[in-house]
């Protein structure tokens, strides 16, 4: 194994799942704390920021639901879950749409003449930040990122 | 007189339901530990047996030496859900275990089997039968 081996890299043996995740989870997070300092500061440039933000959250929510939905039909053979696995199911499911909903009011607003964000979508994305830490906690609890060494 | 022998008489019943009472409840609560039934390990269950903890994300013991026919139990005390899978991913396969769930194979044929948890694949573990 060499780190530099690119057939090794793209065809790694660990879960993706576990690697892709964090690009949603940060752009996102990136995207609402813009848009609250453009919505504070009336600042139009940090607005704009928080909307490619959100784009490429949006886009890469796709691989990690996909790949998500993959370990479940190869590691468990897509038997009918329960417990932590279903709740992570359920709430990285919901997270995800919840980041494209925000991406896609950011989206209808920008078309819009006024060109400004409605004062819900915050509220929005702070429910939609609250899912996606609830969903994140319950994946590293199950990927045993928070045991003990 | 009389009124003293009565209240000796009462006395003495006092000490001789103390004296019981002393001797007869601690009796009855050892009689009681040592007849209750005590929850049996997989082992005391089924001659032939074993079993097989995981927790920590861990299988304890991480390698078995077993006899040809014994019946390995997989108990998961952890709080997240683990698998047991061969290698092969044939010949023994379980289902999610959720806490306290769990998985028995018996192991008919000598050598060597290893397996892992496919959620957690570090968690590997190995059983040699002989």
């Amino acid at each position: 194994m060499h780190p530099f081996n690119i057939r090794e890299a793209l065809l790694a043996k660990h879960a993706q799942h576990v690697v892709l995740i964090h690009f949603p989870i940060a752009l996102s997070m990136a995207g609402v704390a813009f848009d609250f300092v453009a919505y504070w500061t009336k600042r139009s440039a940090l607005a704009t920021a928080a909307y490619y933000n959100f784009t490429v959250a949006a886009v890469a929510t796709l691989p990690v639901v996909a790949t998500g939905l993959l370990a479940w039909q190869f590691q468990l053979e897509g038997q009918k879950l329960k417990g932590i696995l279903l709740q992570h199911l359920v709430l990285g499911v919901v997270s995800s749409a919840m980041i494209c909903l925000v991406w896609y009011v950011h989206f209808r607003s920008r078309r819009a003449s006024e060109q400004k964000l409605p004062r819900y979508c915050l509220a929005i994305e702070l429910v939609a930040m609250g899912l996606v830490a609830l969903t994140a906690h319950l994946g590293g609890y199950l990927s045993g990122v928070n045991i003990p060494s | 007189m009389r009124r003293w022998k009565m209240q000796r008489n009462k006395a003495s019943r006092i000490l001789r339901t103390m004296i019981f009472g002393a001797v007869a409840i601690p009796s009855l609560v050892l009689a009681n530990g040592a007849l209750r039934p005590r929850p049996a390990t997989a082992a005391q269950e089924k001659p032939g047996a074993t079993t097989v903890t995981i927790d920590n994300f861990s299988f304890a013991p991480m390698q078995l030496e077993i006899k040809a026919g014994t019946e390995v139990t997989w108990i998961n005390k952890d709080d997240v859900p683990h698998t047991v899978v061969s290698d092969d991913h044939k010949l023994f396969k379980s289902r999610a275990l959720d806490t306290d769930e769990k998985f028995s194979f018996t192991f008919k044929d000598p050598g060597t089997y290893e397996y892992f948890c496919s959620v957690h694949p570090k968690m590997t573990g190995k059983i040699v039968v002989k």
